[in-house]
């Protein structure tokens, strides 16, 4: 059973970490990505990237 | 009401700027491309933001706390097969990759291009009946959500919910994945800040020692190893790691964002690092029902083993408790933020879905029964037009079965199993079209109506568990692709790509 606790905590803390510093990176990116998305929706041009 | 005025500010602050943010972006909604996958112009934290907010819903919280509580960090299993199934779906590119070099819409789009108009119609109403009675329960869900954590009057909670559907339903109907995706976005933040701060003060008061003290007095090894746990074991895992597999590359809403990025590349990666919040969406939530075992689980033990949480020296649903211990823990100002963020979580997932199973709708059984009944082709205005109908038509189904359907057992059971209906099938049938040259129509059909079966008759009609339940659908629609396909006569692919 200290086994199961010993490996659930250190993903539980994993998981957290990864989360949060996701959520921070994604939001100040993720900005660009929309401006980027709606000029190339508004431009119509082609929607295969390489 | 636990509600004080900087509350209401906050919340009314969300609704109205994702109204406004919503309705303003139909202006950039030209065509049905646009309105089904936003012109394919997704980039990748636009598309992580979006898939995890489309697949982290007020809902979500509910029932992984739910299994929290009954299951201690045992349940953790499920959160870590999601996350790692994702990874590597995103990782290997498996069915997502070759789903976006066809430049599809929707799911069963494939099977009109593999195998035949037919079976693509078979496949579009399996998909949105499975897909629409999962969608179902959302509402009433969320709604005791609300009313527990805000302190509403539940006499309010019809009205309620109905005014959040419409709200949704606005800005979906008029400018589609484009509005979708971009409240997406806003709501994603929003959740993710609600989800730390309720993961902070929840550990913070029920403490780490209490807290793995409880799970071992209350469930012993059980609470912590899946193997253990009557609720999992081997059964459950293994159909758990199959319906992952299959919800990552065959989930119409997961799949319309990989439909959108802007390269068949940016969608493995979108998979990914989304697979990697997956791991969070499960264990955070799970975390905070062990939380509320700790803090409100002092009633006696309920017929599922589990001590009945109690508030105020009543006795509450298992479901209610998380939403009852944070009501008791936030302050002004900070509740304020957890309930926006999880009307946030709310408001992405119904709007996603509402989009992904209309699309369906129109896409794959509206327009090709007309097809097939000798009708001309319809412009893309027309065809916008049929999307929206269709979406005011599966709201008005979500608001009434919503809000009167018992929903009985475990909530993420009822989820999966509904999941199950068409992504056993599905899942084999892609499969077999991508990978095995030998799969035709005959073992198309076969998968998709063995798997429908195998997930209806044993659980709503023989009572079986569902883990069985689940094994079953996925091995009987195997067995059905594989035997129609050996008996069946070969057959060319339908169409040499998907309509552009």
């Amino acid at each position: 059973m200290r086994a199961w606790e010993i490996f659930w905590t250190i993903w539980l803390v994993i998981s957290t970490a990864a989360f949060a510093l996701i959520t921070v990176v994604v939001t100040v990116k993720g900005f660009g990505d929309v401006r980027r998305m709606l000029r190339g929706i508004s431009a119509g041009g082609s929607d295969e990237k390489p | 009401m636990n509600f004080a005025v900087i509350d209401w500010v906050i919340v009314i602050a969300y609704l109205a700027g994702s109204l406004v943010i919503g309705i303003l972006a139909k202006k950039f909604v030209g065509n049905l491309s646009h309105f089904l996958v936003a012109g394919r112009e997704l980039g990748l934290h636009v598309g992580i933001a979006t898939l995890a907010a489309t697949e982290i819903g007020t809902i979500t919280f509910m029932y992984f706390a739910e299994l929290g509580y009954k299951a201690g960090f045992a349940a953790f299993c499920t959160a870590m097969i999601s996350g790692i199934v994702m990874i590597i779906v995103g990782r290997t590119g498996f069915i997502v990759s070759r789903f976006r070099e066809l430049k599809l819409m929707t799911v069963p789009e494939y099977f009109e291009v593999k195998y035949s108009q037919g079976l693509r119609i078979v496949t579009g109403i399996l998909v949105a009946v499975g897909g629409i009675l999962n969608m179902g329960v959302f509402l009433k869900i969320e709604g005791q959500f609300l009313t527990i954590v805000s302190g509403i009057d539940s006499k309010y909670l019809v009205a309620v919910m109905t005014a959040i559907l419409i709200l949704e339903l606005v800005y979906t109907v008029l400018g589609g994945m484009v509005s979708v995706v971009i409240t997406d976005f806003l709501q994603y933040v929003l959740l993710s800040v609600a989800t730390i701060l309720v993961t902070i003060y929840a550990v913070n008061t029920a403490g780490w020692e209490n807290i793995t003290n409880k799970v071992t007095s209350v469930m012993g090894a059980g609470g912590w190893s899946p193997l253990e746990n009557p609720r999992f074991g081997w059964t459950f895992l293994v159909w758990q790691v199959l319906l992952w597999f299959a919800m990552s590359s065959c989930w119409q809403t997961t799949a319309m964002r990989m439909f959108s990025t802007n390269s068949p590349t940016t969608a493995k990666r979108v998979m990914t690092w989304t697979g990697v919040i997956f791991l969070g969406r499960g264990m955070l939530p799970m975390l905070w029902g062990i939380c509320a075992l700790v803090i409100l689980g002092t009633g006696p033990v309920g017929s599922d083993g589990s001590p009945t949480p109690m508030l105020n020296g009543q006795p509450i649903e298992p479901i209610e408790a998380m939403p009852a211990m944070i009501s008791q823990l936030l302050g002004p100002g900070v509740r304020g933020i957890v309930v926006a963020g999880m009307l946030a979580a709310t408001m992405s997932v119904n709007s996603s879905y509402l989009l992904g199973w209309s699309s369906v709708l129109s896409q794959d059984v509206i327009l090709p029964i007309r097809s097939k009944m000798g009708k001309g082709d319809l412009s893309s205005k027309a065809q916008i037009l049929i999307n929206r109908v269709a979406n005011v038509g599966v709201s008005l189904f979500v608001m009434f079965w919503g809000l009167y359907y018992p929903l009985a057992g475990s909530t993420y059971l009822y989820l999966t199993i509904t999941g199950t209906i068409f992504l056993s099938g599905a899942f084999v049938s892609v499969v077999g079209g991508l990978y095995w040259a030998r799969a035709n129509v005959t073992g198309g059909y076969a998968a998709m109506l063995a798997g429908a079966a195998g997930a209806i008759i044993p659980f709503f009609f023989l009572g079986w568990d569902a883990n069985i339940t689940g094994f079953c659908a996925f091995g009987l629609a195997a067995a059905g692709l594989v035997l129609g396909s050996l008996l069946g006569k070969p057959s060319p692919p339908a169409l040499s790509r998907a309509t552009p």
